[in-house]
């Protein structure tokens, strides 16, 4: 088995003398090539993780390794390889967009000019403007080049499509898929589930600090109940409909039902097929329904 | 030097330029009056002698009237070392507060860039900064003696500005440390200021105090000998002591900001 390329292990954080626990014993193992969706509310501990990651702050207890290297003492050797970004990220008003690349590129000293350029086009960034004088979805144009702009081998990434307008998410997404495509590793916070949904290989939900679930895309949908809205001609066999095995009643009015379906359809079918059904609908649960689950069973 | 340090003075260039050109009008204010003075010089010597000696003190000695004595109380005790000590601390409270305030500390540092570099970069950043702005006014001073023709070698006006920035880039020093270790801005600049000013009264007063002397020691003002050097007496001991402060807050301000956590 190849080893993690970014491997957390019983990673404890506590801010100065505060006796409430950031983190706690959090342990995440990311393969190569793998895109791990963070998810969790405001002030789970996603983002102390990242800044933990890019050795910002400091573990308390525990430890982190990003390609093998340790994330304090080999700090700046990881960083040649790892592109990041966060949401919100600090940029210098009175620089352009091309000065800000410029400036960044200068600590890297190995990004390629003709990469940048591509990035630029791709996101239809202005390079003249005043970082100061953008709004935030084309400040995050620039947050997304400087991040991607080296081909980094790992990118951390704290919301990324945050600002951006759907034609840059999409631009967003086909550069992340490329990233991966090239082998790349990617560790993101989200808090568009759809996004995680669509662009994740596993994700990994925090709460309190704590690493309550991990799946995988592929595992959730295997696994997942589909959500089905019946509306009938009339009042719905409710009581049929409660008896029947797999099938959980979510809610229900006059005429509409909602049910949870973990069994198989044909039963289902069956008792339908004998009574005035005007609608059908099949939902898939998405990720939001699994979250706000997890969050409901744990809390 | 790092593209961190050009682009924190480049950051920085018109706020050298509006300094640099405050201090030498002071310096051009004050000097282009020492004409006047000079002619009512014996009487204006006469009104001062009515001072205790403690007010003397903190206005660098008991002559202000000479060529020496004016422009040591005047410029080279008082207003240069008051206003580059305002403007150190102000750059040593702000070349790491600044950029961790505005959390750009974050871009820098998610970049192959050690925490000991950057502070190194902004470190050099801000002697450069105070050098080009004491060097300018220093110019202004020894040109202006010059033209309003106080007799002074010009030589010894040009070594008591360099002690004179050797003094206040201790106060810079010790700012730096203080916004390195993680305290807030204005923390930082009140202790600093403090340490300065505080320095500025004990040493002054320390001459005509002697339970003070034990204490003065520890402030740069002590070693600050501005009019023995103006009359051609170069003392080293504020070289050595500022050159080894500002040396141990660097070194402090790396181990201190190698391990503590990025607010």
């Amino acid at each position: 088995m190849a080893d993690a390329a970014i491997e957390i292990k019983n990673l404890t954080k506590r801010y100065g003398r505060s006796k409430v626990y950031a983190l706690k014993d959090l342990s995440i193992s990311i393969m190569p090539g793998e895109v791990y969706g963070f998810l969790g509310p405001n002030g789970a501990g996603k983002s102390t993780t990242i800044r933990t990651l890019m050795n910002f702050i400091q573990p308390t207890s525990g430890g982190a390794t990003i390609l093998g290297k340790d994330i304090v003492r080999d700090s700046v050797s990881i960083k040649r390889r790892v592109g990041y970004l966060s949401s919100d990220m600090p940029m210098y008003p009175s620089m352009s967009g091309e000065q800000f690349i410029k400036y960044l590129s200068s600590l890297e000293g190995s990004s390629e000019q003709s990469y940048i350029k591509e990035l630029s086009r791709t996101f239809r960034a202005d390079p003249q403007k005043k970082l100061g004088e953008l709004s935030r979805g084309n400040k995050q144009k620039y947050a997304i080049i400087q991040a991607f702009m080296h081909k980094p081998d790992v990118l951390i990434l704290d919301e990324p499509s945050s600002g951006l307008d759907p034609l840059m998410q999409e631009a967003f997404y086909g550069l992340l898929k490329s990233a991966k495509e090239r082998g790349a590793t990617v560790f993101m916070s989200s808090h568009l589930l759809g996004e995680v949904q669509r662009v994740c290989d596993r994700v990994g939900i925090i709460r309190e600090g704590r690493l309550i679930a991990e799946r995988s895309i592929a595992e959730l949908q295997k696994d997942a109940a589909h959500t089905i809205d019946i509306t009938f001609r009339g009042e719905p066999p409710l009581a049929k409909l409660k008896r029947l095995s797999g099938v959980e009643v979510i809610s229900h009015d006059s005429n509409h039902v909602s049910v949870r379906l973990k069994g198989s359809l044909p039963p289902l079918l069956g008792l339908l097929s004998e009574h005035d059904v005007t609608q059908l609908e099949v939902r898939q649960l998405d990720l939001e329904e699994l979250f706000i689950r997890f969050y409901k069973d744990e809390g | 030097m790092s593209s961190i340090a050009k682009w924190s003075l480049w950051q920085r260039r018109w706020a050298m330029f509006w300094w640099s050109l405050g201090i030498i009008g002071l310096i051009v204010l004050t000097l282009a009056l020492y004409p006047t003075i000079r002619s009512n010089a014996a009487e204006l010597n006469k009104s001062f002698s009515g001072l205790n000696s403690t007010a003397l003190a903190l206005f660098g000695g008991t002559d202000f009237f000479s060529p020496i004595g004016y422009l040591n109380s005047q410029i080279i005790y008082l207003v240069l070392p008051l206003v580059l000590s305002i403007l150190s601390v102000g750059l040593g409270g702000s070349l790491i507060g600044h950029e961790e305030a505005d959390r750009t500390i974050e871009t820098l540092l998610s970049r192959p860039v050690s925490r000991t570099k950057l502070l190194l970069a902004k470190a050099q950043a801000g002697f450069f900064d105070l050098l080009l702005v004491t060097f300018l006014s220093s110019f202004a001073t020894i040109l202006l003696a010059k033209i309003v023709n106080m007799g002074i070698p010009l030589t010894d006006i040009a070594a008591a500005c360099v002690a004179c920035f050797m003094l206040v880039l201790t106060f810079g020093s010790v700012a730096f440390l203080l916004a390195a270790v993680g305290l807030r801005r204005g923390t930082v600049i009140g202790i600093a200021a403090a340490y300065g000013i505080g320095g500025y009264v004990i040493s002054s007063l320390a001459a005509t105090a002697s339970w003070l002397n034990g204490i003065s020691h520890i402030f740069p003002y002590h070693y600050y000998h501005s009019a023995q050097i103006l009359q051609g007496s170069f003392d080293w001991s504020v070289i050595i002591f500022s050159a080894c402060l500002s040396l141990a807050c660097l070194l402090m301000s790396i181990s201190a900001f190698r391990r503590r956590d990025i607010h």
